[in-house]
């Protein structure tokens, strides 16, 4: 096994992969938990990856795999939707002034990011905030690249209606 | 809410799609022909446009300072994990399968597996893995087949149940290739001369045999008594591709001391087997030679009485 090869994707792909975990679960410290799994688990497969395979898609496959089983358990699940929005993301850098409209913008979008169905976040998060190919999206989720697709442009529509439920006062403010 | 148009209704998909940049060409077109004429579609549009540009701003976030301190409890927990994992692979071999098995520091299994699977190993992390236990794997094939009579590999003994094991497996790792003693000599070697039992419980739970040769260790009177389990047969071969003969008994072999040279723990010189009483002595003070060579490579020389440089035994 090439320890060098390995901390090259540590080095590459930790951050992404922990910012995909910390929206799919909605906690840090199951991102946490989750993204130290991912690797540790990668590294111990590493051997199996054919050299020219994409080890970028492959980490986000294992990374998802562990999200899914993660809220496999119902009480989990209850949990992480109760703690939405409750628990400190962990990115808090607060804008200057003039931002603040922009901030509070993009903090709904990912409040609703968090509400969507499992399935629905994940395709939403690695489509458009990780730019995976649906072929690939579709593999981690054990379906075909179209209903992949279909996840996408439903999470769209449902971030677009709590959008509506959310902002509808400010943002035609705003207009 | 009002009904929409069945014409915004067909064009909602392709409406959204193309507003986050997913459509293709001519779903394109036909989207902005249609929010061209549409007011309502042409707000639709917009927002799903704005929401798009809000999630492309997430994407250049930086990762949360949280990532950091995750990070180097990954690497703390890579370090744990690295020490304790084995890689190993199991090959086809002139004695069986056979597994071996690496950690960082070095060989710390090799098992010959029968129709087992892998053995649980507490305390370490096993994993199926290749490139470079195929390199180790060559040489040992060149070992039994007589290509190569050392295995100089990096050993890691962390599977030896004590470190009286340990020392009995350092002591059995200085036997040279050809050379076969007892148990009983081992454990003088020790410093424990009545320790011959612990010795062949030592030898037996070695986690590297043939690495360690534990095959060159034999009872007092000469019989192979034990290998690997019931599996004296492979003790036997591993003598034979050394030199070392044999005879067969109903169920064990003896090593055929007759012919080969020997020495007493006592003395720098090797003998012929017929040299003064040593015929009659048992092996628990002696080592056997399969050949002159094999003998001196120890720093031993002949005999000046038996002198087996003049009288060598016939090959």
């Amino acid at each position: 096994m090439s320890d060098d090869r390995f901390d090259g994707l540590v080095a590459a792909h930790h951050g992404e992969i922990y910012r995909y975990l910390l929206r799919v679960t909605g906690r840090v410290s199951d991102a946490d938990d989750l993204s130290q799994e991912t690797f540790l688990r990668a590294f111990k497969a590493l051997g199996s990856l054919p050299p020219e395979a994409n080890a970028r898609a492959w980490l986000f496959a294992i990374a998802t795999n562990l999200g899914r089983n993660h809220f496999r358990s119902e009480t989990r699940r209850r949990r992480a939707y109760a703690g939405v929005g409750a628990e400190d993301r962990g990115g808090g850098n607060p804008g200057p002034e003039e931002e603040t409209l922009f901030h509070e913008a993009r903090d709904r979008v990912e409040a609703a990011v968090a509400l969507l169905p499992l399935k629905q976040r994940m395709a939403f998060t690695l489509r458009k905030l990780h730019d995976l190919d649906y072929d690939a999206i579709g593999r981690m989720l054990q379906c075909s690249a179209e209903s992949a697709r279909a996840h996408v442009f439903q999470a769209f529509r449902k971030i677009r209606q709590t959008l509506n439920h959310l902002e509808m006062p400010s943002t035609e403010a705003r207009r | 809410m009002k009904q929409m148009p069945q014409v915004c209704r067909e064009i909602q998909e392709d409406l959204v799609a193309a507003a986050v940049q997913e459509a293709g060409g001519r779903a394109r077109e036909r989207v902005q022909d249609h929010v061209a004429r549409c007011a309502p579609c042409r707000g639709e549009f917009d927002r799903y446009r704005a929401l798009d540009e809000t999630v492309g701003t997430l994407k250049r976030e930086p990762a949360p300072a949280v990532e950091t301190a995750a990070r180097a409890e990954l690497q703390l927990r890579l370090a744990d994990l690295r020490s304790r994992l084995l890689t190993y692979r199991v090959f086809d071999s002139p004695l069986g399968r056979i597994l071996i098995g690496r950690t960082e520091q070095g060989v710390s299994l090799v098992r010959y597996l029968g129709r087992g699977g892998v053995p649980r190993l507490p305390g370490l992390e096993a994993v199926a893995d290749g490139a470079e236990i195929e390199r180790l794997y060559r040489q040992l094939l060149d070992y039994l087949q007589g290509r190569r009579t050392r295995l100089e590999w990096p050993l890691d003994l962390r599977l030896a149940r004590s470190d009286f094991h340990r020392m009995v497996l350092e002591v059995t790792a200085r036997i040279p290739y050809g050379a076969v003693t007892s148990y009983a000599n081992v454990a003088r070697e020790l410093g424990r001369p009545a320790a011959v039992r612990a010795v062949a419980q030592a030898l037996r739970a070695n986690p590297v045999p043939i690495v360690i040769p534990c095959h060159r260790v034999v009872g007092a009177d000469g019989d192979l008594t034990g290998y690997a389990g019931k599996r004296i047969g492979l003790k036997q071969r591993l003598l034979a591709v050394e030199g070392v003969q044999t005879v067969r008994k109903p169920a064990d072999f003896r090593v055929r001391r007759e012919a080969m040279y020997i020495r007493d723990r006592n003395e720098v010189e090797y003998c012929l087997p017929t040299c003064g009483a040593l015929a009659r002595r048992s092996l628990s003070e002696l080592t056997l030679f399969a050949s002159r060579e094999c003998a001196e490579s120890c720093g031993l020389h002949p005999c000046t009485t038996c002198r087996p440089d003049l009288h060598p035994l016939p090959r």
